[in-house]
């Protein structure tokens, strides 16, 4: 659809698509199909190989006289080691014995996050709330407090963002702290194994769970999707 | 994949009642160039931006500018979803902004260049018609200011 208003103003387009039945009914001017899951259009993270043929096939397409062009890519090439969809927090039981004390491990996790930082060269997915992670102590208290039912809000929230919205921010945030933190210590984790860990063995796990519980009690449609954003 | 007969029930359901736009024709313009002489853009829709940008929220129809020499350490995704791993971005946004790779067929000679900014939109979009009168159009515009003569659509 993007490709399409693009091309329609003079700018020759070639797409990567991840779902073929929807690219049969978009017909955008020309799009490579991919055999990866969503969240992986390129193929496979620090691949550069793979990432190369992945592109290559689909700068090949501006080749063509016309279109719609959708091409498969080729499939001996799909990597074949991975989960469709992470698994659910629903899916996973927590653990008999987990953590109750949110602060405090946050305050460890962020240590292995800086170590992430290190060895990533300051990558990461954390900024959503613009709140740095020397201050999540803050975070986590504003989410307990929310789980708790209580009218609680944040300085930082901006004024034009929804108080779901952000709450959704701060869930986000959280995970990455803690996913990226988890990568630091166990770099070969996949994102199931990581999500296996945070939902079955970290207090932050069980209060995010709380926080989802509260958001989708709500009648307010908006309150239900951040809850479902956040986990089902 | 994501092949509809390998996901969870849930989201193949999800994928099957979305409501993908139907088209009959499709626009269609040949770059005027080799693709070694072609500026090119990358136009994602996978909700990235650079840190500090204001995130986007879900349905979110206005885009966000990337310029091209970002560093790759400053560039985030506030499309989150429970329907797709994050790790994978986490470890190399070129997962689905590949300009580390296109940096590297600029400088093999094999592409011409990378406009100064790429562009980002939020990603599974149910209603487009701003994105489609609106913020795409001028997107273009933009781009063809810009000198840019291909664009890379890529998805979350």
């Amino acid at each position: 659809m993007l490709a399409r208003a693009l091309e329609l103003a003079g700018i020759a387009t070639t797409s990567i698509s991840l779902v073929r039945e929807h690219t049969e009914k978009v017909k955008p001017p020309r799009a490579l199909w991919v055999p990866f899951p969503f969240g992986m259009a390129l193929g496979r993270p620090d691949d550069p190989e793979l990432q190369h043929r992945v592109l290559g096939a689909a700068l090949d397409l501006l080749d063509e006289p016309a279109g719609p062009v959708l091409r498969d890519f080729p499939e001996d090439a799909e990597p074949g080691d991975q989960p469709a969809a992470p698994p659910q927090a629903s899916g996973i039981k927590p653990a008999e014995q987990v953590p109750d004390d949110v602060a405090m491990e946050t305050t460890q996790m962020r240590r292995y996050h800086e170590r992430w930082l290190e060895k990533s060269g300051g990558r990461t997915q954390l900024g959503l709330t613009g709140i740095p992670a020397t201050r999540f102590r803050g975070v986590v208290r504003f989410l307990e407090g929310f789980a708790d039912g209580q009218d609680v809000d944040m300085p930082e929230r901006p004024s034009d963002v929804p108080l779901p919205n952000f709450v959704r921010y701060c869930a986000d945030d959280l995970k990455a702290l803690y996913f990226e933190g988890h990568l630091a210590m166990k770099p070969s984790e996949g994102g199931e194994a990581i999500a296996r860990w945070f939902w079955g063995e970290t207090a932050a796990g069980g209060l995010l769970r709380r926080v989802r519980d509260r958001l989708d009690a709500s009648a307010d449609p908006r309150w239900k999707a951040a809850a479902f954003g956040i986990a089902r | 994949m994501p092949r509809l007969d390998r996901l969870p029930q849930i989201s193949r359901n999800n994928l099957l009642t979305f409501p993908a736009q139907v088209n009959d024709t499709t626009p269609f313009v040949r770059p005027a160039k080799p693709l070694a002489a072609c500026r090119l853009a990358i136009v994602t829709t996978a909700g990235l931006h650079r840190r500090g940008d204001r995130p986007f929220t879900p349905g979110d129809q206005t885009y966000r500018v990337i310029p091209s020499d970002t560093p790759t350490a400053d560039i985030m995704q506030s499309h989150t979803s429970i329907g797709f791993d994050r790790v994978p971005t986490m470890r190399d946004v070129n997962i689905s902004f590949p300009i580390d790779r296109l940096r590297e067929r600029v400088s093999r000679g094999q592409l011409g260049g990378l406009a100064p900014d790429c562009y980002s939109f939020m990603g599974a979009q149910r209603e487009v018609a701003r994105i489609e009168a609106e913020t795409g159009p001028e997107v273009a515009r933009r781009l063809l200011a810009a000198g840019v003569d291909v664009a890379l659509v890529t998805p979350t």
